[in-house]
């Protein structure tokens, strides 16, 4: 296996672990069908395309993408996906509408056009004899310090077991005293404020437009139902095992057959393992 | 006009399917176009041929054969062993029917690839807009008078109770996961008939016809106009077609529309459009309560009724790292009332649970007679002659009073063909006018109302009297006493007694109240921390000083 | 029951179309456009270079001595629909010709329902080989921007080994098999070639490939975003210093998302770009601006493709004197008309026409050669 490939395999998996880990906890734990996940990607793209539009430097690129995504997301918890939790095909249904409502949204204001965004790391950089990008680099050693840095928190922290409990039960959880709107407010907005960060930091690598984020949508559930839903090891793994076949396959079969083993080994896994490889409860 | 409207009724007749499938069983296909697509491929392929009529019409019965077998099989396997029907399923079909797009779009050779297959006449050679139109119309119409009928017959009643409560349902004998794959490969035929008449009005199938757009549009459709009524996915169909070709040239904003407009529906009116013009026109007119049918004798049911021993051999039951059950073995007579009692947690529910397959043993066996019965799925446990009511009521909460019943009655006697007579709704059993007849049973006033209204107490009676329905040779009940008064209380135990004394059957109770295990037990089976503490006749347990050292409490 | 609403239903449509249809003398021209769907994107100078093409045409007295009148539709959507949206506009609206910028499958699906019966112009950037009654082709064929470019392109930049890379389908396909014959004709061979599926976002092993394959030009006929994340990357990886690049449907608005640090070395072959110098060009280019503003959707190949469809149906009109399919078809052969894009000629139902080549180096399309009367490989008989 030659280097380029195992820093692609890494690019891919940890990219695709970063823009399914929001989807993970809305998915995940609050049990929302999220199908406007990859319009939160789409619009945390559009974050760097806004500071260059405004003219301002680019350390705001971070405070604009969540100052854009945050309160969308809250707005969209507070008005419509709040009536959705235990209503899974309902949540489904909404977000597909949700989703149509902020292509057409962004394509009102940015029109439809492709933008541009240059990486703030230009060139290539020597690694293992390969040439690679050193932006995607700098990306995948900062995405694999998050994920440790998000398991070290996740161990530690009761916020997981609370949202579980409050999914599992919204009376008891707030007789025992947790705000559920709070908390559900607080986990879907974190869910899509990651999905922005993952669009911004994907922003110089892809194409721009309104439509962009179906392309993150059906990879990020497959992974998360062939990982498990519900805990950090199974995203992990599940993205591994989709974006590691696709690039795997694209690279000695065609992206043609990557593409459809994909699709085949999720329906292997829906069928034999629903639970995914790893999963929390049960 | 016949160019607006005929494509719009052949989407409304795959989202019939969809509405079919997802309003009574709730499964939700995501990939509805695969079956359209693959018949729309078919019909091209064959009208390029120019066969003639006939063979055509014979091919085509031939492809919805082997597409409502394909997905009868898919959904079948893929619900086997499960009670709910989870978004895995969903995101299978939705994963196939993006195989299916991205294979129609490479195998150029086949299907034309993007740009399509085309180039043929329409099905008999007749106007797309004018003979053939005709012929989209007729369909319509028999595909909804189909539904219409099937929503008057016991197994619209199954699909519904399906959705309400699998557990039970299973219980009762019905294999849901057979029950579902059946539903999915009907509302499969139909959208797979409308890709046919699609491929024969259109004059071209192109990967769009078999694609995630399709199918997601599709949903759209029939979450729209509504899943809940035979005509919701024809007028969801007709209303937004009609709609966005109306407003696509003329409001730039239009999918900015129908975007609120949808979510609008999801939220405030789940049942869509046709549930409001439901409730609209039965504001004018309401509806009319049908009289009661005259009750029919049901026939006999299917299991085998001569009374046998149940055996527990060495039975073990570990979940995760916890042992539930170690090593439990006794041996009952072939009739009589044995209680089980024990403290909580001493594995009471879950020796139950092995017993009707809802938990699969890590060791041992369980014998009925000769026949080994441990670890089959709960669906067969009824076949065995084994009924059970559960510990916290379980019954269909959506339904009302008489169709809880109806269902039950169907348990362990319905044949095929009895899934379409109505005369199935009117069985009755001598066991079930037992429990109904008797005069302090309260059910007979609330026939018609939803089980979701009644009191906890008169559940229990709907869940113990659904029970016995199907007369089982070995009746399981889960602490059947559990939120009763004490009137109520010694009226099940009568029940109870009654049934046993008529039927010479074997009943295993589970109960915590020592008068009533007293009262009604022939013997008494102990359980404490997953073993097999004493099983012996009521003063025998009683005296024996290990039971005395666990209940040193007291009686209760 | 079913029945009833459906006449309901078409009778009010009925009564909507039949006010909606006006009773003025003007010759009702069909015009095709993606509002919509992936293409979306060039409806907007679709519709724009549609709308300056008829003020011209009217200018000039119109086609037969009847001034035209636009009547547009949405095609972007699915075949199906799209051939519906011009039933409307056929049957409803009256419309009694069709110029139409939109995706192959449409195209077929709309021979299918026009069957002949009203004069259609397909204008797009297409694979080739189509042929019916009333259609006129003014789009670019692959043998027209490739054949002229790639011995130019191996002569101006020395380059000989070619990796052909599109999306999987019918054009990329059509494009190449037709290059591998150029190539070979210019003394270049092909190290690889490759198709990805419209689903797939990502190219790292196909850029992995093109670099082991030691190309040093590669013929990019990835379509849309594709096309732009595969550019992007391309440049991301340092590929730009190994191999030029080559597109025959990159045009001004994915030049734009790829961007001016990741076009280095991207060539384009088209029968149009706006930054085309020619006196025709730059007055078109001043008349769309006066028109439409100076922040009008920005001209490209694909939207100006609709005024060439317009301009070549009153020419072709005008010579057959009528709008009847089998005049048109009779008098088809050699209509001659000038354009923006240079002087045309209608050969074997196909738009011969000049190919200009431009260099995307730094952002901005800059037009390095232009081949003169171009014709296509295509020939439809009559």
């Amino acid at each position: 296996m030659s280097s380029v490939l195992l820093l692609n395999l890494a690019w891919q998996i940890s990219t695709l672990a970063l823009v399914a880990l929001g989807l993970a906890i809305v998915f995940g734990k609050l049990r929302i069908m999220n199908m406007a996940h990859g319009e939160f990607v789409m619009i945390g793209a559009y974050a760097p395309v806004i500071t260059s539009m405004l003219g301002l430097p680019g350390w705001l690129q971070l405070p604009v993408c969540l100052v854009t995504v945050g309160p969308v997301a809250f707005v969209l918890e507070r008005t419509i996906i709040r009536h959705l939790y235990g209503r899974m095909f309902d949540s489904l249904l909404a977000t597909w509408g949700i989703a149509i409502l902020l292509r057409e949204i962004v394509e009102l204001i940015f029109g439809r056009g492709y933008q541009s965004v240059s990486p703030p790391i230009a060139g290539t950089v020597c690694v293992f004899g390969a040439d690679y990008p050193a932006y995607r680099i700098a990306v995948i050693i900062g995405i694999l310090l998050g994920f440790i840095g998000l398991y070290w928190w996740n161990t530690r922290s009761k916020t997981g077991t609370r949202i579980k409990a409050m999914v599992g039960n919204p009376n008891l959880a707030e007789a025992i005293g947790i705000n559920t709107a709070r908390l559900s407010a607080g986990a879907f907005v974190f869910g899509c404020c990651t999905a922005g960060l993952a669009g911004l930091i994907l922003a110089p690598t892809v194409r721009i437009e309104p439509m962009m984020g179906l392309d993150y949508l059906i990879r990020s559930f497959f992974a998360l139902v062939v990982g498990g839903l519900g805990s950090l090891e199974g995203l992990g793994i599940g993205s591994g095992i989709i974006a590691g076949t696709q690039t795997f396959l694209g690279a000695v079969a065609s992206q043609t057959y990557g593409y459809l083993a994909v699709l085949t080994l999720s329906i292997l896994f829906l069928w034999l393992k629903p639970n995914g490889v790893r999963s929390s409860s049960r | 006009m016949a160019y607006q409207i005929g494509l719009y009724l052949i989407y409304g007749i795959a989202a019939q399917g969809i509405g079919f499938l997802w309003g009574k069983t709730g499964v939700l296909p995501l990939g509805q176009a695969l079956f359209f697509g693959i018949a729309a491929y078919v019909t091209a392929i064959t009208l390029r041929a120019e066969g003639n009529l006939f063979l055509n019409l014979a091919l085509a019965a031939i492809v919805l054969a082997v597409i409502a077998g394909f997905a009868f099989v898919l959904a079948a396997l893929v619900f086997r062993g499960r009670n709910e029907s989870g978004p895995y399923f969903s995101l299978i079909t939705l994963a196939l029917v993006m195989i299916a797009e991205q294979v129609a779009g490479t195998a150029t050779s086949l299907t034309g690839g993007f740009n399509g297959m085309s180039g043929f006449n329409s099905l008999g050679n007749l106007d797309p807009f004018g003979g053939f139109y005709y012929v989209i119309v007729a369909a319509t119409v028999a595909v909804s008078l189909f539904l219409f009928i099937l929503n008057r017959l016991p197994v619209n009643l199954i699909a519904k109770a399906v959705l309400d409560n699998e557990p039970r349902m299973q219980l009762l004998g019905f294999p849901t996961h057979m029950i579902k794959g059946a539903a999915f490969a009907f509302s499969a035929m139909i959208a797979a008939l409308a890709g046919g008449l699609f491929a024969s009005h259109q004059g071209i199938v192109t990967p769009t016809s078999t694609g995630f757009a399709l199918s997601a549009e599709l949903v759209i459709l029939t979450a729209v106009g509504g899943r809940f009524h035979v005509l919701g996915p024809l007028i969801g169909a007709v209303i937004v077609g009609w709609a966005s070709t109306e407003l696509r040239d003329s409001f730039p904003y239009w999918e900015l529309l129908m975007a609120v407009v949808f979510i609008l529906v999801v939220l405030k009116a789940p049942g869509g459009i046709s549930e409001l013009f439901e409730a609209a026109f039965r504001r004018v007119r309401p509806k009319t309560p049908t009289s009661a049918a005259p009750a029919v004798t049901a026939p006999e049911t299917r299991f085998d009724k001569t009374p046998r021993p149940l055996r527990f051999e060495d039975v073990r039951l570990k979940i995760g790292v916890v042992r539930i059950l170690n090593a439990v073995s006794f041996d009952t007579p072939a009739t009589g009332i044995i209680s089980v009692i024990g403290p909580n947690g001493a594995g009471k529910t879950s020796a139950l649970n092995t017993i009707t397959g809802n938990l699969s043993v890590t060791g041992g066996r369980i014998m009925l007679g000769e026949v080994r019965i441990d670890s089959r799925p709960p669906h067969t446990a009824l076949s065995n002659g084994i009924g059970r009511k559960l510990q916290v009521p379980s019954v269909f909460f959506s339904l009302s009073v008489s169709e809880n019943l109806a269902i039950a009655m169907m348990a362990g006697r319905l044949r095929m063909s009895d899934l379409f007579k109505p005369s199935t709704f009117q069985w009755r059993s001598k066991s079930l006018s037992d429990v109904l007849g008797h005069p302090s049973v309260p059910l007979k006033e609330e026939m018609t109302d939803p089980v979701e209204y009644l009191p906890q107490g008169h559940r229990q009676f709907l869940e113990y009297a659904m029970t016995v329905a199907a007369e089982p040779s070995i009746l399981l009940l889960d602490e059947p006493c559990a939120g009763l008064s004490p009137d109520e209380t010694a009226l099940m135990t009568k029940l109870v007694q009654s049934y046993q004394s008529e039927t010479s059957r074997l009943v295993i109770v589970i109960e915590h109240d020592m008068s009533i295990v007293e009262a009604i037990s022939d013997k008494v089976l102990v359980l404490h921390l997953g073993k097999v503490l004493a099983f012996d006749d009521y003063d025998k347990v009683r005296q024996n000083p290990q039971v005395q050292a666990v209940y040193s409490g007291g009686t209760k | 029951m079913m029945k009833k609403t459906a006449t309901l239903l078409s009778s009010v449509v009925l009564t909507m179309a039949l006010g909606t249809m006006s009773v003025s003398a003007d010759t009702k021209i069909g015009v095709l456009v993606p509002d919509s769907g992936p293409a979306g994107l060039f409806g907007p100078s679709t519709r724009n270079s549609a709308v300056l093409a008829a003020k011209q045409i009217n200018a000039n007295g119109g086609i037969n001595g009847e001034q035209i009148e636009l009547v547009f539709a949405d095609v972007g959507v699915p075949p199906a629909e799209a051939a519906q949206a011009a039933l409307r506009l056929w049957k409803g609206q009256g419309a009694e010709a069709f110029v139409g910028m939109h995706d192959s499958a449409v195209r077929e699906a709309l021979i299918g329902r026009f069957n002949g019966e009203v004069p259609y112009v397909y204008t797009p950037v297409y694979e080739g080989n189509s042929c019916a009654d009333g259609l006129y082709i003014t789009g670019e064929t692959p043998s027209q921007q490739l054949e002229p470019v790639i011995p130019f392109l191996a002569e101006k930049e020395g380059v000989s080994k070619w990796y052909l890379i599109g999306h999987d389908y019918n054009w990329p396909r059509d494009t190449n098999a037709l290059a591998k014959g150029f190539i070979a004709d210019a003394g270049g061979e092909v190290v690889g070639e490759e198709y990805v599926p419209f689903t797939v976002g990502e190219f790292d092993s196909s850029l992995q490939r093109i670099k082991e394959s030691g190309a040093d030009a590669v013929l990019v006929t990835l379509v849309g975003g594709g096309s732009v994340g595969f550019n992007v990357s391309f440049a991301g990886f340092g590929l730009d210093d190994q191999a030029i690049r080559l597109g025959t449907l990159i045009e001004e608005n994915t030049l734009a998302g790829i961007g001016a640090d990741n076009a280095n070395r991207l060539y384009s072959s088209s029968g149009y770009f706006s930054s085309i110098e020619t006196d025709a060009a730059a007055s078109f280019a001043a008349d769309y601006s006066a028109a439409f503003g100076s922040d009008a959707p920005a001209l490209n190949g694909l939207g100006q493709s609709a005024y060439e469809g317009l301009m070549l149906l009153a020419a072709l009109t005008n010579k057959a004197g009528s709008l009847d399919v089998a005049a048109m078809d009779a008098a088809a052969e050699g209509t001659t008309w000038s354009t923006p894009r240079g002087d045309n000629t209608l050969m074997g139902r196909h738009m011969a026409q000049t190919i200009y080549l431009a260099d995307g180096s730094g952002g901005a399309f800059n037009v390095v050669a232009s081949f003169d009367n171009v014709p296509s490989s295509e020939a439809c008989s009559n």
